[in-house]
């Protein structure tokens, strides 16, 4: 399966430079036969357009009005965006999800790397399979499902975090209770959650790396450690740019899981971009505000991925 | 010697990484399970009960949110296997002028976050009288990325299989039926797990259209119990294992299938 991706996804777009049989028929055949595809298309086309197309017209538009749900938009020009830069509780909510990326990208891109390096290079067996199953069972589960487990894990009086650390007496941590703690624990638990599919992504890329590359290496008296920086790392610097690329956009998404973990609190140290959206839209009806929140999401989210393609189809 | 030293050590590490991930899981299920309103690490087997999963689905309502669910990700899975892989079919093996442009805007469209459409949609929902219904519910799981997942897969299907089954005189679409899909049945598969996953796991959209507590999903159920009972662990754990048993049960018996969706999206770049 995986080999079969590799060589499709290197493929141009089926019929773009097609030759043979298409050709060699009658004009009007071609004709009749070519546009119908786009009756394949229509119920997907049909439900982007709704879903997604025209919303990001409409939030764009909405952006630029003052829109309580109540009444009509009233045409308002650039001055959400202007409110935006004055605006310290939105700054504090970009700031906070700007901590909280840059805490939990770099540790799971590197946890999950020296994970699944390990298991592709010395337990390609039973134990490395179970090992990565069991990592990923935090994948699956809800974001908020997790919020709400670890809140519980992580309460004062007898949470079992708490309770390890007092073994080697460490004293009742308020962990949720302060706001700085607080965003660096839900970068955590993050982190907890993602390493698992991370670490798929990196295991699938490494056993794509020629085995000759190693066997080489050794010969050459190359030990465990040497071979992961000067084979292993270079040859997935793809990967790696995916899963940066993958974890940043995820975290500039985040809401459920700080949601259930501290609802935004201590003193709306752990708003996030998306928590601010939420609030503003929804608890203060503010939908034109709101959507000016949005579109800078939408800009940040579409830049990081646009460099993504741009770079990965240059290679 | 040595080798060995570094090996045992490699696997202690590995199996305290397990430890570390299945924990937080271990202790939910176990609270769930507990007659406990503190927070307790103490597990007495005189104290075991069912009395808060119970109590789940005579007092609020989570029989009901589980139908709810069901139906909700029962139809995702469809509406997006079915809307899906007949636009890749277009995209693959139907191309007509402008289908390649099309590819693009597609692919443009994924890097459109839900969240930052979410006060549109949640403005057409409403006008189109779709608050608190499951329609509302799938819409934004239905997106590009299955068409683009199932189109990758379509291209490496043969064009002369379907020119041979076309000159035998099949038509299109009975051609897909029959020939194309049962080819990339595993990634049909694959992207249904995924489909499954992402809704049953959804919370920001059903939050915003679902005020209806007779409509809510298992995870909105099991999230507003902690906004409620913020110290009756118990029954907020017992909640939170309801919520987690149905992925949980599906990863166990489709372990391959996720390993290899994930694994594809990796390579797909």
């Amino acid at each position: 399966m995986r080999a079969t991706t590799t060589t499709v996804a290197s493929e141009p777009i089926p019929g773009a430079t097609d030759s043979g049989p298409v050709q060699q028929r009658p004009r009007a055949n071609t004709r009749r036969r070519s546009f119908s595809g786009l009756g394949y298309l229509m119920p997907s086309l049909i439900v982007l357009a709704v879903v997604i197309v025209a919303p990001i017209g409409m939030s764009a538009y909405f952006s630029l009005t003052d829109y309580s749900l109540l009444g009509e938009p009233q045409w308002a020009g650039l001055q959400n965006y202007g409110d935006l830069l004055s605006d310290t509780g939105f700054r504090q909510a970009m700031w906070q999800t700007f901590v909280y990326t840059v805490i939990s990208v770099p540790l799971q891109t590197v946890l999950a790397l020296v994970i699944a390096a390990v298991i592709a290079r010395r337990l390609r067996n039973r134990f490395g399979g179970f090992i990565r199953s069991a990592l990923f069972i935090p994948v699956i589960a809800a974001m908020v499902i997790i919020g709400s487990v670890w809140r519980y894990l992580l309460g004062t009086e007898d949470g079992l975090v708490n309770s390890i650390l007092g073994l080697v007496g460490i004293n009742n941590v308020n962990w949720l209770g302060e706001a700085t703690t607080a965003l660096i624990v839900v970068a955590l638990v993050t982190v907890w959650k993602n390493i698992g599919y991370f670490l798929v992504i990196y295991y699938a890329g490494m056993l794509d790396i020629p085995e000759d590359l190693y066997e080489a290496s050794s010969i050459d008296g190359a030990g465990g450690v040497r071979q992961f920086w000067s084979i292993t790392v270079p040859s997935l610097r793809p990967v790696t740019f995916l899963v940066v690329i993958l974890g940043t956009i995820w975290s500039f998404q985040v809401f459920d899981l700080v949601y259930a973990m501290t609802g935004g609190g201590p003193g709306g140290g752990t708003v996030t971009l998306v928590m601010a959206i939420y609030n503003t839209g929804f608890e203060n009806m503010q939908m034109g505000y709101a959507s000016a929140m949005a579109m800078v999401l939408f800009v940040i989210v579409f830049l990081v991925s646009f460099t993504q393609r741009v770079l990965l189809s240059r290679k | 010697m040595l080798h060995r030293t570094v090996q045992i050590t490699v696997n202690t590490a590995l199996l305290l990484l397990v430890v570390a991930a299945l924990l937080p899981f271990a202790f939910m299920v176990l609270t769930g399970i507990q007659e406990s309103t503190t927070v307790s690490l103490a597990f007495d087997p005189a104290k075991l009960q069912l009395d808060n999963f119970v109590r789940l689905f005579t007092e609020y309502q989570f029989g009901r949110a589980l139908v709810t669910s069901a139906v909700v990700v029962v139809l995702a899975c469809v509406v997006n296997l079915v809307v899906s892989s007949l636009a890749a079919y277009a995209f693959a093996k139907k191309p007509f002028p402008g289908s390649e442009a099309l590819f693009w805007v597609y692919i443009a469209t994924m890097m459109v976050p839900v969240q930052v459409t979410i006060i549109p949609l949640f403005l057409i929902v409403r006008d189109l009288g779709l608050l608190n219904t499951p329609v509302a519910l799938i819409l934004p799981i239905i997106n590009a990325f299955g068409v683009f997942l199932i189109r990758q897969f379509m291209s490496s299907v043969p064009d002369e299989l379907l020119e041979a089954a076309r000159i035998d005189g099949a038509k299109d679409l009975r051609i897909f039926a029959a020939i194309v899909l049962p080819l990339i049945k595993p990634v049909l598969i694959a992207l249904t797990v995924f489909t499954f996953i992402t809704a049953w796991n959804d919370f920001l959209w059903p939050l915003v259209v679902i005020s209806d507590e007779s409509m809510q999903t298992v995870t909105l159920a099991a999230a507003r119990l902690q906004g409620r009972f913020l110290t009756d662990y118990g029954l907020v754990m017992a909640g939170a294992t309801v919520s987690f048993l149905v992925p949980f049960l599906i990863y166990l018996f489709l372990q391959r299938r996720f390993v290899q969706g994930v694994a594809s999206i990796g390579l797909k770049g």
